[in-house]
């Protein structure tokens, strides 16, 4: 249905029930909008499709959890945690060399910690029983097939694949992930574009714990989170590794676009990454327990979608909150940050009694003077200078040469200076030293 | 506690466990989320009879289970089917290990606490169990319950119709070759069934949502072996095999739907304002083939056009 289309819905009938809100999709954009709007005392259904939140998630990266602070303090000591990350590490690579710059910080092993590694069908589970707990009514195992509109066009609920499944409410909140039909249906999202999207692929690998610690650096609760880049044969993307309890996640995230040209299987990446010298003695025994892959939009503050119209609003990975910033890719903090916002502004326009999209208006506004849209937008340009050609293909061999020419001992031959090394490292991966200046002068705005 | 309702009880006596349970790899010890708690495939086929027996009986369909608090969210879809639901406390409430534990370690004594539990309730005409579990069940338990209820019992079914008679029922029950054999099973009688054949039904919305708001009403343990043993003069009557030989199944037709909304045609082909359909596996083919699986199926549910149009139809052949 387009945007276009406002026909009256045949049976609609007055008797269904009517609630403050209805939120598609309990992840943590959804449970965090209806926490925040259980809390305002508002009616609110959380509706799943899954038969509990999280089921369907194959997640497998470090969630950032400061968002949390104002609404659950002292979530820490309650939240599932498999591991919390004291070491955050970049690494460049070729097939046969890496540079890694390597941080540890003792204090992210501490509350109020930083960063952690969790299984998000837990995690999503814990953030839905806070919003159940609150006075939301979560309905799982139910799909959400289509928006309800009265005679005007505007949206009154959803429709459900239930006998008598429709609900009828003064807001709907689209948390409904990445290829959010809902706000295609509500003519927010254009038409997907491959490019805007990446494809992020999975292998949850059993390795004891204590391995784990040993081979890791780590202590009891400790995690490592290793980005990498230059480890994709090319395709714009990158890798990562996180520790769990008993498990590392390894996977791959690559351009679709990219990845449909290279004619390449993601596993064959991913195989890639696990034979090579600086990862394999990591793995060394791990045995394969999940595979999984999952689109991302990566296509940053650009290609969000219309984020309010009269009677609905979208959030998290339905809003494109994702940041794939090159040195940040998260994606929880900001679904989380944006559901509360959306939360608070649905309670406002209830409150006003106007659920236009003008009345919802202050949902963007409040977004933008946070982190959530404050971060998108400083970093807009970021995925297109970190998918670009120099970045992903030249420079990670560029630099790991570079390198490889200040430490290898070439007696007799005495050592290269500093800009002669440099000039015939970059002419031998055919970049000119202008654009390397300008490729820096660009990072420096993007990232400045 | 619930209304106890006129008419024939059938009572699903389900177990409800957790459907991911996570195994420590070191120690093997399982661990369980109550998150993840749900039905069985035997349990889910359970409660569906029971619901489809009530229903041709005019009766009504009482729930039990024996489990921890985590189990309530069953309960509450169950009680939004229509049923009256019950459950026996066992264990810690705060450890679903210890109920684990506990519920293992003497089946026939659970058997009569369940039995004592629905004593309120009256003699119940037909129990429908699953025919096992998939954590530490042994499958022993409703062949207790038979023998506290002093009722006949046919285990490991594959279905179970009615008859004129609300004294009896047919079960069928699977042999050697694709063969079955057909049980004629005198009420009152236990029976297990396999998790196959039925898809349980969905709750409609409204009544998810009404349920959601209810509590479970919850008994404690009590009973035990032979304290509720059921009184009928020379036991219970025998189930009879038969007639004649075993019967072979025949594999039938399902016609296309009709209409010509398509839409409503899809609705019709998988039910899916009944329950979901499974998964389809076409493959393993080549992407050409994939590519072709996926346009026929949009097309033969009608989100497609059937015939393709302009340079399309010109490269169909070759695409």
């Amino acid at each position: 249905m387009g945007k276009a289309d406002v026909v009256p819905t045949p049976g609609v009938s007055s008797d269904t029930p009517a609630f403050d809100a209805v939120v598609v999709g309990a992840g943590p954009a959804g449970s965090a909008t209806a926490l925040a709007l259980a809390r305002a005392g508002r009616s609110v259904v959380l509706v799943e499709r899954g038969p509990f939140p999280g089921s369907k998630n194959v997640y497998g990266g470090v969630v950032y959890g400061r968002v949390l602070d104002e609404v659950v303090p002292g979530w820490w000591n309650e939240v599932p945690v498999e591991r919390w990350v004291v070491r955050r590490s970049t690494m460049m690579m070729t097939g046969t060399q890496s540079l890694a710059v390597d941080y540890r910080s003792a204090a992210w092993g501490e509350a109020p910690y930083n960063g952690m590694t969790t299984v998000r069908s837990r995690f999503d589970n814990w953030l839905a029983t806070k919003a159940v707990e609150a006075g939301a009514q979560l309905v799982t195992s139910t799909v959400a097939t289509g928006l309800l509109r009265d005679g005007h066009g505007r949206i009154v609920g959803v429709r459900t694949d239930r006998d008598q499944g429709e609900l009828r409410a003064n807001v709907v909140v689209a948390c409904d992930g990445v290829n959010s039909l809902l706000a295609k249906e509500a003519g927010l999202m254009a038409p997907a574009e491959a490019s805007h999207h990446t494809l992020g692929v999975k292998e949850v690998l059993d390795l004891p714990g204590h391995v784990i610690d040993e081979r890791f650096g780590l202590r009891r609760d400790e995690g490592v989170d290793i980005e990498m880049l230059g480890c994709t044969r090319g395709i714009p993307g990158g890798g990562f590794l996180y520790t769990n309890s008993d498990t590392v996640s390894l996977g791959v995230v690559l351009s679709l676009p990219h990845l449909a040209e290279a004619k390449v299987r993601p596993e064959e990446l991913i195989a890639d990454l696990k034979n090579h010298p600086s990862v394999a003695p990591y793995l060394r025994g791990a045995t394969l327990r999940e595979y999984a892959a999952h689109l991302i939009p990566e296509g940053g503050y650009d290609t969000m979608p219309t984020m309010v119209t009269d009677g609905m609003l979208v959030a998290g990975d339905a809003a494109a909150m994702t940041l794939a910033a090159g040195l940040w890719l998260e994606g929880v903090n900001f679904a989380i940050g944006s559901g509360l916002a959306a939360g608070r502004a649905v309670d406002r326009a209830i409150a006003a009694g106007d659920c236009s999209a003008k009345g919802l208006a202050s949902y963007r506004s409040d977004l933008e003077g946070q982190f959530v849209l404050a971060d998108h937008k400083r970093f807009r340009k970021a995925p297109a200078l970190v998918l670009s050609e120099r970045i992903q293909q030249r420079y990670p061999g560029l630099i790991c040469d570079l390198v490889d020419g200040m430490f290898t001992v070439t007696n007799p031959v005495p050592k290269p200076g500093g800009v002669r090394l440099t000039r015939s490292v970059a002419a031998k991966h055919g970049v000119k030293l202008r654009q390397l200046a300008a490729d820096t002068v660009r990072a420096l705005r993007v990232f400045g | 506690m619930d209304d106890i309702r006129p008419g024939p009880m059938v009572v699903a006596c389900i177990r409800i466990t957790d459907l991911r349970p996570q195994i420590e790899p070191l120690s093997g010890t399982v661990v369980r989320e109550p998150w993840s708690t749900g039905l069985s495939p035997p349990d889910a086929a359970a409660l569906e009879y029971s619901f489809r027996i009530a229903e041709a009986w005019s009766g009504h369909v009482v729930v039990i289970t024996a489990a921890p608090p985590s189990a309530d969210a069953v309960l509450r879809d169950a009680r939004a089917l229509g049923a009256t639901v019950l459950r026996i406390a066992v264990g810690s409430p705060s450890s679903d290990q210890a109920y684990m534990d506990d519920l293992g370690s003497d089946e026939r004594a659970m058997a009569g606490m369940i039995v004592a539990a629905l004593a309120p309730f009256g003699r119940p005409s037909l129990v429908v169990c699953g025919d096992r579990s998939s954590d530490r069940g042994t499958g022993a338990l409703p062949a207790f319950l038979a023998h506290e209820l002093g009722a006949a019992q046919a285990l490991g079914l594959v279905a179970i119709t009615t008859t004129d008679q609300e004294s009896m029922v047919v079960a069928e029950r699977r042999l050697d070759g694709g063969w079955r054999e057909r049980l004629h099973v005198p009420c009152p009688a236990v029976c297990s069934v396999e998790g196959a054949g039925v898809r349980l039904r969905r709750a409609s919305l409204t009544a998810t949502l009404a349920a959601q708001r209810t509590e479970i009403p919850q008994v404690t343990a009590a009973g035990g072996p032979g304290t509720t043993r059921g009184t009928h003069p020379g036991g219970p009557a025998e189930v009879v095999v038969g007639p004649g030989r075993p019967f072979r199944p025949r594999t039938r037709v399902v016609p296309a739907p009709d209409g010509d909304d398509p839409r409503l045609r899809l609705l019709a082909l998988t039910g899916a304002l009944v329950a979901h359909d499974p998964p389809t596996v076409v493959g393993p083919i080549d992407a050409a083939g994939a590519a072709d699986a996926l346009l026929a199926f949009l097309i033969r549910h009608g989100y497609l056009d059937t015939e393709p149009v302009g340079e399309e139809a010109a490269t169909e052949g070759t695409r």
